[in-house]
């Protein structure tokens, strides 16, 4: 496989996939879903994979390093792409709540699972939230700018994780950047 | 008290420790417990790699304290709570209590 000038789409479709076929499910999280759901208006160069089973962590590194990439701490990079990927143990979750509902872009036969645009907006929200992190936010409301998400579960969601105050400024961060 | 459940002392004291004090550093808890400081840090680093922890560098030391986004956070305090109200008065004293006052420059106690 050439990695070189690979798109972080398309890396992420590549592993996911090929994981998948050695018995390995990874759900793709964090900043890289950012980068698909605005195509790359915000752009990451981290891929967070989300292990559905700890016990294939063991495996991961042996496989990674047959594709070429390289373990650096927690991380592995790969000397062609400026991406590097990760592995987060489970659960999957957003917040308190574990995600229920999982996407899958289907290319070229091949798949890759990852958040839901609402969900998508939940994790960046919750970095948010308890972190304080305005980048975070602004990721938030590019994903409800590029894609259809549901604000009422959003809101939902907020007010359990004991955050109804700054789902209003979620919101009206987003009001002042909808046209 | 919950080490038939975390099969570690050295771990359940780590957690108490972060616990109680909101945040801490590996050679501050091995010092404490008069631990050894490679335990601990291997204990924090599982732990974060769990996603039970979070850590964040203040200058050259790194913090440890429980991760806002672990979806049991909220459970785990709740029982870690529970626990501490087994542990012996004088031992939540010696190790629980955190001082929060501050401590003025070149004062030595």
């Amino acid at each position: 496989m050439d990695f070189k000038d690979i798109s972080i789409r398309d890396l992420a479709i590549f592993l996911c996939d090929y994981l998948a076929k050695k018995g390995i499910e990874t759900v793709l999280s964090g900043g890289a879903c950012v980068s698909i759901y605005t195509e790359n208006e915000y752009l990451s160069y981290d891929l967070d994979f989300v292990l559905i089973d700890t016990a294939h962590k063991k495996r991961i590194r042996k496989i990674l390093e047959e594709l070429g990439f390289e373990q650096e701490g927690r991380h592995f990079r790969h000397s062609d792409t400026p991406f590097f990927v990760e592995f987060l143990s489970p659960p999957l979750s957003v917040g308190e709540e574990p995600v229920k509902k999982i996407q899958v872009i289907e290319e070229d036969g091949r798949n890759l699972k990852l958040l839901s645009p609402t969900d998508c907006v939940k994790d960046r929200l919750a970095a948010y939230y308890h972190w304080n992190d305005r980048p975070s936010l602004e990721q938030a409301v590019l994903v409800s700018l590029a894609q259809s998400v549901d604000l009422k579960e959003i809101e939902r969601w907020s007010s359990n994780e004991g955050m109804a105050d700054k789902y209003s400024t979620f919101l009206e961060e987003l009001k002042s950047k909808s046209i | 008290m919950l080490e038939p459940l975390l099969e570690s002392e050295k771990k359940e004291k780590i957690l108490f420790f972060l616990y109680s004090h909101g945040e801490g550093y590996a050679r501050e808890i091995a010092r404490k417990f008069q631990f050894n400081l490679n335990t601990v840090q291997n204990q924090l680093s599982n732990l974060e790699d769990h996603g039970v922890l979070y850590s964040r560098l203040k200058g050259s030391v790194r913090l440890f304290g429980f991760n806002p986004r672990y979806p049991f956070k909220k459970e785990l305090e709740a029982l870690l709570k529970k626990a501490m109200m087994f542990l012996p008065e004088n031992e939540v004293r010696k190790y629980y209590w955190p001082r929060l006052r501050p401590r003025r420059t070149g004062k030595p106690l």
